[in-house]
């Protein structure tokens, strides 16, 4: 079951890695721009089971690993989107709250967006990844922040009616 | 049924975690086949960022012309001010390297010849109101400068200091038709005196009527007593014509004066000259014809004959 759903997911999220390295990484949008695949998966995993997320998380973090623009080692994406992917998706199934609910998806999608991305600095900075500056890297967190909380809302009910559409389920908004 | 799917579950994660775990330790410690499989990526994207770039081009341009707007305006105007600050230093450039070749030749010149001298700039030409040929030169009493100095361009004589003040002289040029200069002629040594016409040609006056001169002969400084007003052996003019007209008490001839007085922008005072007169090494070397190519055209008669 966990296997069917996963391989129909797998050509999902390449097209949106591929999108986000081809299509938003053209633009230079200020204070760091947002990322898509972020996004998208975070929003899945609260759509889906703790184990089809963290499966989802590994996926999402292995192609951002992989990403050119990724400074830290291999991996360790793959392991904070397990993480991340897993803690969202225990939080969206266990809230009643979050469903039908946009600003609840939209503020936990951005707050674990935010948190991740902490989390990403804290390990990068345990294993050795230069980040820059303080400044530049709190305009950068903040920057991403700002923008996931602008563009989750706009992408929420298409990855809804993705998700929906992909595990033929009702759409939870 | 339900505890054995969530140990599933939990199994899954921590698989996953460890994964996760092995890939950082694989990559920390140098593993080549990730960066290779980091690298396969890139392969795979970059055309799809290419397309990406090419499709997205004019949006992206239109997004940064949008944005962009009163940074491009001022920008335009930024460019124009630098243009014509631009345009002005290379006419500046042009002016300054015609003086730096001036001013490398009369030091070539000086250094020869073993003068000492020091180089001046022209400030002003000297009004013609009056009918005199002078300039004016940026140094003056201050830089050394004293009256009856020699001044030198960069093909020899170019006249001779007439006044000086604090911080400019002022020179008389050679064209003056007040100048008057002794010289010899390289070679044959002989003496007369040359002095100005107004224009870049001069008259020479032969001390002695028995000798001989001849078209293209070069005439050279015959040089004062303690080097003033004239350095000795700098080269004057070389002869274009000869009077010889019967009866007359001294032979004369035309001179075509090497210096270019309307070109003049950077000058040389001789401030002093070595004892030993300099001789004939500066006199200039005879220009070489350029050889014209000869062009021979065959033709060969076609045997029948073409209206």
């Amino acid at each position: 079951m966990i296997r069917r759903q996963i391989s129909t997911a797998l050509p999902i999220y390449i097209g949106v890695f591929i999108f986000q390295e081809a299509v938003v990484n053209q633009f230079h949008l200020p204070g760091g721009g947002f990322s898509l695949i972020l996004i998208f998966s975070l929003i899945w995993a609260i759509l889906s089971s703790p184990e089809l997320a963290a499966l989802g998380g590994f996926i999402a973090g292995l192609l951002m690993d992989l990403s050119q623009s990724s400074s830290g080692p291999i991996g360790q994406w793959t392991l904070l989107m397990i993480a991340a992917c897993c803690a969202v998706s225990y939080l969206g199934s266990g809230s009643e709250s979050l469903s039908g609910n946009p600003l609840g998806f939209t503020f936990l999608t951005t707050s674990a967006i935010f948190l991740v991305e902490i989390a990403y600095l804290t390990t990068g900075a345990l294993l050795g990844v230069t980040v820059g500056g303080f400044t530049q890297t709190l305009i950068t967190l903040i920057g991403i922040t700002i923008w996931s909380l602008l563009v989750t809302p706009l992408v929420l009910p298409i990855f809804s009616r993705l998700h929906a559409f992909t595990f033929n389920t009702r759409s939870m908004l | 049924m339900r505890r054995s799917a969530q140990g599933r579950g939990r199994l899954l994660i921590i698989i996953l975690i460890v994964t996760a775990l092995f890939l950082i330790t694989l990559d920390l410690r140098g593993v080549g086949v990730l960066e290779g499989a980091r690298q396969a990526s890139q392969t795979i994207l970059s055309p799809f960022q290419r397309a990406g770039t090419v499709v997205l081009s004019p949006i992206k341009n239109l997004i940064s012309d949008i944005t962009r707007l009163g940074r491009t305006r001022s920008q335009i105007e930024k460019l124009r001010a630098d243009n014509a600050k631009l345009k002005a230093e290379l006419l500046n450039r042009k002016d300054a390297d015609a003086q730096l070749d001036q001013l490398k030749s009369v030091l070539d010149l000086a250094g020869t010849a073993g003068f000492k001298v020091i180089n001046a700039r022209v400030i002003s030409q000297g009004s013609s109101q009056s009918f005199s040929q002078t300039i004016t030169v940026d140094i003056g009493s201050n830089a050394g400068i004293k009256k009856n100095m020699t001044v030198l361009s960069k093909f020899g004589i170019a006249g001779v200091v007439k006044d000086v003040y604090s911080n400019s002289a002022l020179i008389s040029l050679a064209t003056d038709p007040s100048f008057r200069i002794g010289v010899r002629i390289a070679g044959s040594q002989q003496i007369g005196i040359l002095s100005g016409r107004g224009n870049r040609s001069a008259n020479l006056q032969l001390i002695d009527n028995l000798t001989t001169v001849q078209v293209g002969d070069i005439l050279l400084s015959r040089g004062s007593i303690s080097n003033r007003p004239f350095v000795p052996g700098v080269p004057v003019g070389y002869i274009t014509a000869v009077d010889n007209s019967a009866g007359a008490i001294a032979q004369s001839a035309t001179v075509y004066l090497y210096t270019d007085f309307s070109a003049l922008s950077v000058v040389a005072v001789v401030l002093g000259a070595p004892a030993n007169n300099p001789g004939d090494v500066l006199v200039p070397l005879k220009p070489q014809p350029t050889p014209i190519p000869t062009v021979t055209i065959y033709v060969t008669p076609s045997p029948t004959p073409t209206n």
